[in-house]
C-alpha cells in the first residue's frame, strides 16, 4: 500500500515536470539574454529582461495583427451568442425533441479538421463569393463553427440548471415581449454560461492558425510563426503571453461552470 | 399555461392530422437559423470537399484513388503512425496519471490542481506550444542542455524536435491530459466493493487488476485511444511550426495543394486528401462514441 502511494507520487511529479519545464524553458529563452550554450550555475540569474516583449509589442505589424485577432475574438463571441442563445433557449422551452439534433450538429465540427474545412471553404466560396473570402472578417463564422462544440455545451449546461420554462411563462404572462424576456430574464440567469461561452470562443480565435494561414489573414498566431526567424526572443515572449492568456481563459471558464471540464465536450459526451 | 406549451402537452400516441403536421413543422422553424448557419459554413464546405474529390478533371486516375497511392499513401501512413503512437503513449501515461490521482484522492487540493491543469493543457496547442518545446528540446533547448550535462546527448542520439519522435513528445503535452480526463471518471467508478469481493474470493492484487479492473476499463481505454488518435490526426499548426512546413504529415501535403498553383493532372487531389481525412476522423469518432456508451454501462 505504502509503496503504491510512492509510485503514484512519482508519476504525478514526473508528469508535473513534463507540463512545467517547457513553459520555464520558453520563459527563460524569451526573457534572459544569455545563450543556452553559455548558461551555467554562475550566470543563471544574469541579464533577465522583459524588453523583448516590449520591442515586439512596439512593432506595428504585431500591433495590427493583435488588433485584428482581438476584433475577431470579440466578433466571434458576439455572433456565437446571437446564434446559439435564442436557439438553445427555444429548444429548452418548447422543443426538447430538437435538443438531440442541435447537440449532434454542435459536435460535427470535430470530424472536419480545420485543414479539411479550409479546403472546403476555398472550394466553396472562392468562386461563389470571392469578396467574402477576401475580407478579414470572413474568419468570424468559421471560428464560431470551430468553437461550437464547446459553446453549445456551455449554454446548454446553463439552461439545464434553471427552470427556463417557468421563467419564460412567468415573464410572458406578465406581458413582457420575447426580446424583453430574453434580455432581462433569461440572459441574467445564465450569465455565467454566456461569459464562459465567450471565453471559450476567444481562446479558439486567439490560437487558431490553420484557417487564418491558408486564407492569408494576418492574425496573431500567423505573425508569431512568421516573426520567429527575425525576432525569436520577441515572438517567444508573445507566445508565452498568449499561452498564459489562453490558459487563464480556459481555467476561468472551467471554474465558472458548475459541471467540471466544460472545455472537454467530446470527452464528456 | 402559455401558448408555447400546446405541442409538448400532446401525448405521443395521438394521431397526426395534416394540420398538426404543419404546426409541428412550424415548431422547428426557430431552429432553422442555427441549422442554416451550420449548413452554409460547415456542411456546404464539407460537401464541396467530397463532391470535388470524386470528380476527375484532368487526372489519369480518380483523385480518391490517387490520394492513397504512392507518396500520398506514405503520407497517410506517416500521419496515422504518428497519431497511433501518440495515442498509445497518451493512453498509457494518461491512465497512469488518472490512477495516481485517484490513489492520492484524499488530497483534494492535488486532485483539483491536476484535473484543472489537465482540462487546460488538453486544449493547448498551435504555435505557442511548438515554441515552448523548441525552447525546451530544440537544438539549443534548455532541457537538451541539462540532459547533455547529465550525460544524455539527445542530439547525438539523433533526436530532433522536428522529426517523428520530436512531434510525438510535443503532442503528448495535450494527449496525456486529455486521456487523464477520459479515464478519471472510469477509474473513480471502480467500486471498492468489487475489490473486496475479489479479495474475499482469494484474488491477489494482480489478479484483481487483470481479471476485474482491466476488463471493466477496457472499453474506456479503447475509446480513449480512438479519441486521442483523432485528436492527433487533426492537429496541424504545432507540427507545421516545429518542422517549418517540411513534414510528411497529410495536412502539410494538403497545404501544398491549397497554396501553390494546381499541378496538371492533380487538380482535385487536395480535395481527395481532405476527404480521406474527414472519413478517418468520422470512423474514429464514431467508434469512440459507441465504446464510450458501452463504458458508461458500469457507472451508475
Amino acid at each position: 500500500m505504502k509503496r503504491r502511494n510512492i509510485l503514484a507520487k512519482l508519476v504525478l511529479v514526473a508528469v508535473g515536470l513534463f507540463y512545467v519545464l517547457p513553459m520555464i524553458s520558453m520563459a527563460r529563452f524569451a526573457f534572459q539574454r544569455v545563450p543556452v550554450a553559455l548558461l551555467g550555475w554562475n550566470n543563471l540569474f544574469d541579464r533577465w529582461t522583459i524588453r523583448p516583449l516590449f520591442t515586439m509589442m512596439g512593432n506595428p505589424i504585431f500591433q495590427e495583427a493583435a488588433f485584428l485577432s482581438v476584433r475577431l475574438a470579440v466578433l466571434s463571441a458576439m455572433l456565437t451568442l446571437i446564434i446559439l442563445v435564442p436557439t438553445v433557449v427555444y429548444v429548452h422551452v418548447s422543443m426538447m425533441r430538437a435538443r438531440a439534433l442541435v447537440e449532434v450538429i454542435s459536435v460535427l465540427p470535430f470530424v472536419v479538421p480545420a485543414i479539411a474545412l479550409v479546403v472546403g471553404i476555398s472550394g466553396a466560396f472562392r468562386e461563389l463569393a470571392p469578396w467574402f473570402i477576401r475580407s478579414d472578417y470572413s474568419l468570424v463564422p468559421f471560428y464560431v463553427i470551430i468553437a461550437l462544440p464547446y459553446t453549445f455545451r456551455s449554454i446548454d449546461n446553463g439552461l439545464s440548471s434553471i427552470d427556463v420554462k417557468t421563467l419564460v411563462d412567468a415573464s410572458r404572462s406578465l406581458g413582457a415581449s420575447w426580446t424583453r424576456t430574453m434580455w432581462s430574464v433569461i440572459v441574467p440567469n445564465i450569465r455565467v454560461s454566456v461569459v464562459t461561452a465567450s471565453f471559450l470562443t476567444m481562446t479558439v480565435v486567439l490560437g487558431e492558425f490553420t484557417i487564418a494561414s491558408l486564407l492569408l489573414k494576418e492574425t496573431l498566431p500567423l505573425i508569431l510563426a512568421q516573426s520567429q526567424g527575425q525576432d525569436p526572443q520577441g515572438s517567444f515572449a508573445v507566445g508565452l503571453v498568449l499561452l498564459i492568456m489562453t490558459a487563464s481563459l480556459l481555467g476561468l471558464a472551467n471554474r465558472f461552470s458548475r459541471r467540471r471540464n466544460i472545455t472537454q465536450p467530446v470527452a464528456m459526451l | 399555461m402559455s401558448i408555447t406549451n400546446t405541442h409538448s402537452s400532446r401525448g405521443p400516441s395521438s394521431r397526426r392530422s395534416p394540420r398538426e403536421f404543419f404546426s409541428s413543422l412550424r415548431g422547428w422553424l426557430p431552429v432553422a437559423p442555427f441549422v442554416g448557419f451550420v449548413t452554409v459554413f460547415l456542411l456546404m464546405p464539407a460537401a464541396v470537399v467530397f463532391q470535388k474529390a470524386f470528380v476527375r478533371v484532368d487526372e489519369p486516375t480518380a483523385p480518391m484513388i490517387e490520394a492513397i497511392t504512392g507518396q500520398y499513401r506514405k503520407s497517410f501512413i506517416f500521419s496515422m503512425q504518428l497519431s497511433a503512437i501518440t495515442a498509445v503513449l497518451g493512453v498509457v501515461f494518461g491512465t497512469m496519471v488518472a490512477a495516481s490521482i485517484v490513489r492520492l484522492g484524499h488530497r483534494r487540493g492535488l486532485r483539483n490542481a491536476m484535473t484543472g491543469y489537465s482540462a487546460v493543457a488538453a486544449n493547448l496547442g498551435g504555435i505557442p506550444l511548438a515554441f515552448a518545446f523548441l525552447a525546451a528540446l530544440g537544438m539549443q533547448g534548455l532541457l537538451t542542455k541539462i540532459l547533455k550535462t547529465s550525460g544524455i546527448d539527445l542530439v547525438g542520439m539523433g533526436f530532433r524536435i522536428s522529426n517523428f519522435w520530436g512531434i510525438v513528445v510535443v503532442y503528448l503535452y495535450f494527449q496525456i491530459p486529455l486521456m487523464t480526463l477520459v479515464m478519471l471518471p472510469a477509474i473513480d467508478g471502480l467500486k471498492v466493493t468489487w475489490r473486496e469481493a475479489a479479495a474475499n474470493l482469494g484474488a491477489g492484487d494482480r489478479q484483481y487488476w487483470r481479471l476485474v479492473a482491466l476488463p471493466l476499463l477496457l472499453p474506456s481505454l479503447i475509446a480513449g485511444f480512438l479519441l486521442l488518435f483523432a485528436n492527433a490526426f487533426a492537429a496541424y499548426a504545432t507540427a507545421y511550426a516545429l518542422s517549418s512546413g517540411s513534414s510528411k504529415l497529410v495536412p502539410v501535403q494538403i497545404r501544398f495543394f491549397l497554396q501553390g498553383d494546381t499541378i496538371t493532372g492533380k487538380t482535385n487531389l487536395g480535395y481527395a486528401l481532405a476527404a480521406w481525412m474527414v472519413i478517418i476522423m468520422t470512423v474514429s469518432m464514431t467508434g469512440f462514441l459507441l465504446l464510450r456508451r458501452r463504458a458508461e454501462r458500469w457507472r451508475r
